[in-house]
């Protein structure tokens, strides 16, 4: 493999289309209901591309979000009747993940995304300018420089912004004119770019630092919101940490046995407790750290756990492999973090006898 | 031959109930059998009159034991209601055909092994009778159970769909109910119920009735489950069987009404088990046959915005395009109520679940409530119930609320008598909102009516005549009940706030009567706070407090002959608990500014003070309350506190001592200067090897001051003038021309009752 391959193989992370195409191809395929326009499967087959199934040619479908059906149902039904979907929910509750997947399955594509930063400027949402065309040729539309959701209105086709909270407020408003006159103006030209039909946004917003730059009730009101919960069951949060642990251990090429699933069992036991403030029996109370420790995070800890087992060890997913990452994952602010996970240790894990070969790796490290 | 069709319906669908009105259109009986009870049938044509507005519930109780009562709730869209209007508005016979609940309700039935309890608590939640395995689920919402079968979360939109998809002959529909119950009851064993047995072969014995009667199209009406029960009605043999089935079930007198009921009631979280989850939205979907899905949105809109928040016509609009895509997805013809729960979560709400809990609270459940005839109502209590009501203009609604009375108004307090005297039936219908403040005229009620306070109004006939009348009777057995005295005087105080100076004579007469031969002194001096406060302050109601005030002189010397024998042997909390009613009691005596009382508790607190084996605790707050009160002088409770607290006494009985002189002391060591001299010449009297000793003493008491209060006291012995200098302001003397003017302010805030402040005047001057 050379240093510029650029082939699929080489990419550190595929977009969803690319990691789905065979899915979405047979999706496409068997389609036999109405599709609204521009929209390249029905939705019904949109959520079954989310939820998973199987299809009458035999292809599986394989789960892209666990949780809820009738979330994507909603979620589906709000971009079916063209109205923007705002996705809530606090961090590593599969926001993006989400939002990615439904605009591959939608139109093809999951890169015509805006990136919500406090930067973010006007010229990123609406369109910016080639200043070199624009000296020698005077403001023409050669000059203009598309943003992605232009390009998703030119093209008819699902625009992503992730973070929306995260930009200011006065440039969160150009997003009200897109939405609700469903054109993009562009005064210098005298010109305006309407939305082809499929057109339509999904934004993402973390609703813990909700109040960063609270939506307008203008902005907020041309949006559905659907609101993704942390896991409901424990059993459902391991079925997600099992599953993306091992799709990225393919993606990484970690030459380690998959994780054992009393493994996974402990991490998210952990991960469940201490975000949630009680034990799982909910017989005991234990104080809560200040990060989320999201589901997302979990998986970070398997995975990491993997490489230094592959990379440092026999190859076999130990204790210690696992537990100087989520000590990490807990104790964010070195403090008070550090309290909270000593006494979860003192208190909850050297209790439990099955855990104790968890509770001395963790004292020899910590 | 009579033609006999049985339509098996769903309680209270109305799904169903159109159906049933369709079928009921077409097959114009003349005749209609319901499955209810037959004992409410001279109450039947009331439901036709325009005043009885659903929901309504008939109610039947056994007139011995009120208690034991069954209610059939109706709302508008209830099938039953909607035959019972039928059958009146043609003027044809309507019968109800089930087993009587004179049978029902009678003790020892259903025959079988069943706990007496779990009869009594079915009886009242017909028709379903719950129990936790899968075939009871079935029985209770069989159609319900199919819908499940079939992939539909609601039972009622399953019900539509079926309707909706044949169109055509609607009678086809209950075929269709009948063949699937019989499917169902297939594998059900015979007799496995044997109060569903002894109901089913009464409503076959109604039917065969019917048709002897010589009626030719007789329309049956009762849950889907009875049908295939039903349709074996003119069976070879069946008629036998059923006679031996209902033969010698024992049976009660039973009595039946009209009552109010609610949809707040009728919603299955109610714990009425056969309640459904959202009356108001059935309702909606009952009196509005299309565009249910916008006019329920518009609604959840409305609230919104009477709630002050955000909800635009635009965002309705977004709404109803959100629910029937949904809808559509779901493979539904219009919206069901998740649909529209789900739009309005993710449109309206932002999906905000604080919002949602308002809309479920109003538009899924709703807060309707009924309203019968006034003449429909039964027993006597119910009828002055209504008429003190009316006279006091106080209307029983769901919608709760706030009413402050100011009692010197006549009406204002009739209504807080009436209040007091429904609670003491047990039909709290107002709650006070703060605690018992004599001193004040105003009183603050929170009013919250419950449809099902009916049957206590019906319980209450047992008791007597009237409210009044029942309240009275209802606390004289209480009385009779009481064990402790306390218990007997905080009924007085109910008695006075209800007004029932007949049942009161007889509760303080019992209270007497119990205080002569009670040997607990704690307990008799618990009884007194409260009884001296009544006599005090009791006349602000206008109510007669001289027999209290007798009670009172009769209780006291009683308490204050057995208190040192009482205090003996005590350990800590029993000290502190004897302490805190030795305060009390105290506090109480002080009230009555009545000289001999002063000097009965005087001379009990002498004789305690005077105590060697005593608790310390006890003892130190008896010396302190004769030193507040004037008995003991500063040398005499100096000596007092000496002897308790010298070496011979030992470290501990020193400590409660210090600490029972002490206690609750801050105000008084701050704003009475005697008790704060006495300590402080005490303390510089002291050896320096005694006050090293007593030091850590008196720092354990002087701790549990309050920080502010311990700094008071420094600074004002640190002044050179020192503790000692005197009581109180210098040169403040008691000017009575100058307190006279106040006294026509008080009088307008303590009112035009002359007794009560002349009183308090005569005192102060």
């Amino acid at each position: 493999m050379s240093p510029t391959d650029t082939s699929a193989t080489a990419r550190l992370r595929l977009a969803a289309e690319e990691a789905f195409a065979e899915e979405i191809a047979a999706l496409c395929a068997a389609d036999d209901r109405p599709r609204p326009p521009n929209w390249r499967m029905s939705p019904q087959a949109v959520v079954t591309y989310l939820m998973g199934g199987s299809l009458p040619s035999g292809a599986a479908i394989s789960p892209k979000y666990i949780g809820d059906r009738r979330l994507m149902e909603i979620a589906v039904a709000t971009l079916a009747t063209d109205r923007a979907l705002l996705l809530l929910g606090v961090p590593g509750t599969a926001k993006s993940w989400v939002s990615e997947h439904l605009a591959a399955a939608i139109c093809g594509t999951s890169r015509l995304t805006v990136q919500g930063t406090a930067g973010t400027s006007e010229e990123a949402i609406r369109y910016g300018w080639n200043y070199a065309l624009l000296l020698a040729k005077g403001p023409s539309r050669d000059a203009v420089v598309a943003s992605p959701v232009m390009r998703a209105m030119e093209r008819g086709q699902i625009a992503r912004v992730e973070e929306l909270t995260r930009i200011p407020s006065e440039t969160q408003d150009s997003f009200i004119t897109i939405l609700s006159e469903k054109t993009l103006p562009i005064p210098e030209l005298n010109d305006e770019v309407p939305a082809r039909k499929g057109f339509n946004l999904i934004a993402t917003a973390n609703n813990r630092d909700r109040g960063v730059n609270e939506l307008s009730s203008a902005l907020k009101r041309r949006f559905n919101t659907v609101v993704l919960p942390p896991p409901d069951t424990i059993e459902a949060e391991i079925a997600i940490v099992e599953s993306r642990v091992a799709a990225l251990g393919r993606a990484f090429e970690i030459p380690a046995q998959p994780p054992g699933a009393d493994e996974i069992r402990r991490v998210v036991t952990i991960f469940r407790e201490l975000r949630e403030g009680v034990t799982a029996d909910g017989k005991a109370k234990v104080k809560q750290p200040s990060g989320t420790l999201s589901t997302a995070e979990a998986i970070s800890v398997v995975g990491n756990g993997l490489a230094l087992a592959a990379h440092f060890g026999d190859g076999r997913l130990a204790v210690r492999d696992l537990v100087s990452g989520i000590g990490g994952a807990v104790v964010k602010d070195p403090v008070q973090d550090a309290i909270v996970w000593r006494e979860y240790l003192e208190t909850v894990v050297k209790e439990r006898p099955d855990w104790s070969d968890f509770y001395r790796a963790a004292r020899e490290i910590g | 031959m009579a033609e006999i069709r049985i339509f098996g319906i769903r309680h209270h669908g109305p799904g169903s109930a159109r159906s049933l009105r369709a079928a009921l259109d077409g097959f114009t009986p003349d005749c209609l059998l319901i499955e209810g009870p037959p004992e409410a049938e001279p109450l039947l044509p009331l439901a036709a009159d325009p005043g009885m507005s659903p929901p309504v519930a008939l109610l039947v109780y056994r007139p011995d034991r009120p208690r034991s009562c069954a209610f059939f709730p109706c709302a508008g869209f209830s099938p039953e209601w909607v035959a019972l209007r039928h059958g009146l508005a043609a003027g044809i016979p309507v019968r109800f055909i089930d087993l009587p609940q004179a049978v029902r309700l009678a003790d020892g039935f259903p025959p079988g092994p069943r706990p007496p309890e779990a009869a009594a608590a079915d009886a009242a939640a017909e028709p379903a009778i719950e129990r936790p395995d899968p075939a009871a689920a079935m029985r209770r919402d069989p159609l319900g159970e199919l819908a499940q079968a079939a992939g539909h979360a609601d039972g009622e939109r399953w019900w539509d769909a079926l309707v909706e998809s044949r169109g055509g002959e609607a009678g086809d529909v209950f075929g269709a109910i009948a063949e699937a119950m019989t499917a169902l009851r297939e594998a059900e064993p015979e007799g496995a119920e044997p109060e569903d047995a002894a109901r089913e072969a009464q409503m076959r014995a109604g039917i065969r009735r019917a048709a002897r009667d010589g009626f030719a199209r007789i329309a049956v009406v009762c849950g889907g489950w009875h049908v295939p029960a039903l349709l074996r009605h003119d069976a070879r043999g069946q008629a036998a069987a059923d006679t031996a089935i209902l033969k010698g079930l024992p049976k009660a007198k039973v009595a039946a009404a009209w009552a109010p009921w609610s949809y707040p009631r009728l919603a299955a979280s109610s714990g009425y088990r056969a309640g459904v989850l959202s009356p108001e939205w059935y309702d909606t979907l009952w009196n509005h046959e299309g565009r249910v899905a916008a006019r329920w949105l518009a609604r959840a809109a409305a609230l919104l915005r009477a709630a002050d928040l955000d909800a635009s016509p635009a965002s309705v609009i977004e709404a109803t395009r959100l629910a029937e895509a949904l809808a559509g997805f779901r493979g539904r013809a219009q919206p069901a109520l998740e649909d529209l729960d789900e739009a309005a979560l993710a449109t309206l709400c932002f999906a905000d679940p604080a919002p949602m809990a308002l809309i479920r609270r109003k538009l899924v459940i709703g807060e309707r409530l009924g309203a019968t005839l006034p003449r429909s109502a039964g027993t006597p209590v119910e009828v002055d119930f209504e008429a003190q009501c009316r006279r006091l203009r106080l209307k029983p609604g769901a919608e709760a609320g706030e009413i402050t009375l100011d009692l010197r108004k006549e009406t204002d307090l009739a209504r807080s008598r009436f209040l007091n005297r429904l609670r003491l039936l047990d039909i709290p219908w107002g709650t006070p909102r703060h605690a018992r403040g004599r001193g004040t005229f105003r009183e603050a009620w929170a009013l919250a009516w419950q449809p099902d306070w009916v049957v206590e109004l019906v319980a209450a006939s047992a008791d007597g005549g009237t409210v009044a009348e029942a309240a009275a009777e209802r606390v004289r057995a209480k009385a009779r009940g009481a064990t402790w005295m306390a218990e007997l005087a905080a009924l007085i105080g109910t008695l006075l706030d209800a007004d029932l100076a007949a049942a009161s004579g007889d509760v303080i007469r019992a209270l007497d009567a119990r205080a002569a031969v009670s040997a607990d002194v704690f307990d008799l001096m618990e009884a007194l706070p409260p009884l001296a406060e009544l006599a005090r302050y009791g006349s602000v109601r206008a109510s007669d407090t001289a027999p209290v005030l007798a009670l009172v002189r009769g209780l006291l010397p009683r308490a204050a002959a057995g208190l040192v024998a009482a205090c003996q042997s005590l350990d800590d909390a029993a000290a502190a608990a004897a302490k805190t009613r030795i305060v009390a009691v105290s506090g109480a005596v002080a009230l009555q500014e009545d000289p001999d009382l002063t000097s009965v508790s005087r001379d009990a607190l002498r004789a305690l003070a005077d105590q060697e084996h005593v608790h310390g605790r006890v003892v130190g707050r008896a010396v302190r309350l004769l030193h507040e009160g004037g008995a003991l002088t500063d040398a005499e409770a100096s000596d007092h506190l000496r002897r308790a607290l010298s070496r011979a006494t030992g470290a501990l009985a020193a400590a409660a001592w210090i600490e029972g002189f002490l206690e609750d002391s801050g105000t008084t060591l701050i704003h009475g200067r005697g008790l704060l001299a006495l300590i402080d010449s005490w303390l510089c009297g002291l050896s320096q090897e005694t006050f090293a000793e007593l030091l850590p003493l008196v720092r354990r008491t002087f701790a549990t001051l309050a920080p502010a209060e311990r700094r008071v006291i420094g600074e004002a012995l640190a002044r050179p003038e020192g503790a000692g200098a005197g009581d109180g302001l210098p040169g403040a003397t008691f000017d009575a021309a100058r307190a006279e003017r106040v006294l026509p302010i008080l009088r307008l805030l303590l009112g035009p009752e002359p007794a009560a402040w002349e009183k308090t005047s005569e005192a102060t001057a």
